[in-house]
């Protein structure tokens, strides 16, 4: 690969304005955290017995590893599918997804009741594997390792790039043995979230007697998987504008719309089941009933074929329309999931739910220290692939884009 | 060359992503058979008065507080009974009905089959014991070592039942486990696995304790005796593949209007079991696809590597 395809770190300032920001809406989702496991999850929730994952497993969970499945949908074009050319598209889906994922593990820790029993996950003797939520968490467990270690070579390039020489043999020799090492990683990496993607749309397969008809099949898992290429996809494109936006990365029009494109298609798929499994199990009467879940069903259809009709006619070569294709996608996926999870499924009569502003700050505090994360780490190690021909905000940055990059470029090389 | 390889990739990972999630038809679970010495409790709501006996009775037996009549059952309330609006008048023209409400005790139990770890279990058949269990009761027991608190067994159960300490932070799930603390050996039968002080306090023979067997062929009794006295149908005999706690309503009165869910024969729980286990073929299908994945990254890597030039639109 040339050169220019190297990502770098951005530099810059790491505690800035919108850094603190973030930071502060971590610390007040850390307060109540903190109270949860003072006093109960009840003190923070209003989640009861009949609504009892509230939102931070929809959402948290997921919804936040939809949208960190970038790194299995780019990882499956660049990889599987051997187009190299999304490659520079790999190691920033990768860190949202390593991101998204530690924050959906951390979610489930946070609610569960008895986090204390859980060294019995270690014991593969004691697994029920009837539960399609222990399948969940094991894989998901595996995943977040996986991810990580994905993330492993932007440190250790970064590492040897050091002036510091015995870090930078450090990173060399590490980098190459890690190098030799990734096929089998990356494996990994496309097997875990096919099954575990699948098995998050497999957890409501049980709740039949409780989840509206319109929501429930047995395609759920299906369903799931081809949400999170979709969500995956549309996270990558929503991620490229902001970082275009924020730090002038890379922008490449012609890779964009044929990520798009692909979505295009993989939405056309997700809308095409669900017709056609409602037509099949002979549901569509339920699209007769006006009441709000006929609402949230023609809204979703609405979010996923939208943009399909985008992105697979002309109109998907529009920045603007593209960016806001991907944004209507990952609304979609996310609407899809949180129905499916939550507005769809009713308990019963006598029960009620509305999420706490406890268990909202704790979602909202997740998500914000999910971006600092990735701010942080995109500052400090290559991670983001950055323009070759910048548009300088002053002539001394770009007179100093220019000197970092040589030198990174010689660094690289040698 | 390498356009062909991309395509073969791209059907293999297309039917891999369709064999990891399609469900199978062939692979379906067996239906779970009620255990033989399975117990269980009868409800007649044509013969219960509301009178409460059996919810004070039970508050006391398993050391819960009394705070006032309870009307819904939670941490502290293992059975309840609620007086139901009935949506059309009953044939005796009654417009309220009793219902007893409590664990249903499955036959095929969705929370045994969502826990993780097996912390709700079928007695004596779990993968340890969490003290005393008796094989073959089918009553369905919760071990607190192996409980995580991730509470799938209250999305899963299509009867809402088990409940969560939510003030606590030693949350435990709470739920009727029959009073098997209260089984008496000496007197046998029945009553070596347990003894609901529900069903001894009852006035009316409105709750009855027994083999799930024995109940069965006592409702059918009872109905044959008094055809016009109730509804033909037994609640729990077939019901989301069958439940250990059995239902009688009166003439007119549907199932529904007592606020039990309309299920179908087969448990929720094999539905779930067959979709998901369907497709890893007892574990191949996992191990194949990491194989193909691996295999075709080590060449596309090594094709790089080699210096093959990639599809023209790589290049740039």
């Amino acid at each position: 690969m040339s050169a220019h395809h190297h990502p770098r770190p951005i530099g810059g300032p790491i505690l800035d304005r919108w850094m603190i920001t973030l930071l502060a809406l971590f610390g007040v989702a850390e307060g109540v955290i903190t109270w949860r496991f003072v006093a109960g999850i009840g003190a923070v929730s209003n989640m009861n017995d009949a609504y009892a994952w509230g939102i931070w497993e929809p959402v948290n969970v997921v919804v936040f590893t939809g949208i960190g499945a970038g790194a299995y949908s780019v990882g499956l074009l660049c990889y599987l599918l051997n187009r190299g050319k999304y490659h520079p598209l790999v190691r920033p889906s990768v860190l949202v997804g390593a991101i998204a994922y530690s924050l959906g593990g951390a979610s489930i820790v946070v609610a569960l009741g008895r986090p204390w029993n859980m060294y019995w996950l270690a014991l593969p003797g004691m697994w029920n594997l009837s539960s399609v939520l222990l399948e969940v968490a094991i894989c998901v467990i595996a995943y977040v390792g996986v991810l990580w270690i994905e993330m492993l070579p932007a440190a250790l390039d970064h590492a040897a790039t050091s002036p510091h020489p015995r870090w930078s043999a450090f990173g060399q020799r590490w980098g190459s043995r890690l190098a030799r090492a990734m096929p089998y990683v990356i494996a990994l990496a496309m097997l875990l979230p096919t099954m575990h993607q699948s098995s998050l749309g497999g957890l409501m397969l049980v709740a039949g007697p409780k989840l509206h008809p319109l929501w429930h099949t047995p395609l759920l898992p299906l369903l799931a998987l081809v949400s999170c290429l979709c969500m995956g996809l549309g996270a990558v494109v929503v991620l490229t504008a902001l970082m275009r936006h924020a730090w002038n990365a890379k922008h490449d029009h012609d890779l964009l719309v044929d990520v798009s494109r692909v979505n295009g298609a993989l939405l056309v798929l997700f809308a095409a089941l669900r017709l056609v499994d409602l037509y099949a199990a002979g549901k569509l009467r339920f699209l007769a009933t006006p009441d709000f879940h006929l609402i949230f069903f023609v809204l979703e259809m609405g979010l996923f074929l939208l943009p399909a009709f985008a992105f697979l006619t002309k109109r998907v070569e529009a920045h603007r329309v593209r960016v806001a294709g991907a944004a209507m996608t990952l609304c979609a996926g996310a609407l899809w999931r949180v129905d499916t999870f939550l507005t769809a499924y009713n308990a019963g009569e006598s029960w009620s739910y509305w999420p706490s502003w406890g268990e909202l700050s704790v979602t909202v505090g997740m998500a914000a220290i999910g971006v600092a994360v990735f701010i942080a780490v995109s500052r400090l190690l290559p991670v983001v692939v950055v323009q070759d021909t910048p548009v300088p905000a002053s002539l001394a940055a770009f007179v100093l884009t220019r000197a970092e990059r040589s030198r990174k470029g010689t660094a690289g090389e040698g | 060359m390498t356009v062909r390889l991309s395509r073969r990739a791209w059907f293999g990972t297309v039917a891999a992503g369709a064999a990891a999630a399609l469900p199978r038809r062939a692979a379906a679970r067996e239906p779970v058979a009620p255990e033989p010495g399975a117990v269980g409790l009868l409800y007649d709501s044509t013969r219960c008065v509301g009178c409460g006996g059996c919810v004070a009775a039970c508050k006391e037996s398993n050391g819960m507080p009394w705070t006032g009549e309870p009307r819904e059952l939670d941490c502290t309330t293992n059975t309840v009974v609620k007086t139901r609006r009935l949506s059309r008048p009953a044939a005796d023209g009654a417009t309220t009905a009793f219902v007893k409400r409590q664990c249903m005790q499955c036959v095929d139990p969705s929370c045994v089959s969502v826990c993780m770890l097996g912390a709700l279990h079928k007695e004596g058949a779990g993968k340890r014991d969490s003290g005393g269990e008796r094989k073959g009761t089918g009553i369905v027991v919760w071990d607190k070592e192996l409980c995580l608190g991730c509470r799938y067994c209250q999305i899963a159960c299509a009867y809402t039942i088990p409940k969560f300490e939510w003030a606590k932070t030693d949350p435990r799930i709470v739920k009727c486990q029959l009073c098997r603390h209260r089984a008496d050996p000496a007197r046998g039968g029945a009553y070596a696995a347990a003894n609901p002080s529900c069903a001894e306090v009852c006035p009316q023979e409105a709750v009855v304790y027994g083999r799930r067997a024995d109940l069965l062929a006592e409702a059918h009794r009872r109905i044959a005796a008094a055809p016009g006295r109730y509804n033909p149908k037994i609640f729990g005999e077939d019901d989301g593949g069958g439940t250990q706690a059995l239902y009688l309503a009166g003439a007119g009165v549907s199932f529904r209007d007592l606020g039990l869910p309309d299920m179908p024969a087969s448990s929720p729980a094999s539905l779930s079991e067959s979709v998901s286990h369907a497709p890893y073929l007892h574990g191949l299908t996992p191990i194949a696809l990491y194989a193909a994945a691996a295999a075709i990254v080590r060449r596309n890597r090594k094709r790089a590597e080699e210096g093959h030039a990639p599809r023209k639109e790589d290049e740039e």
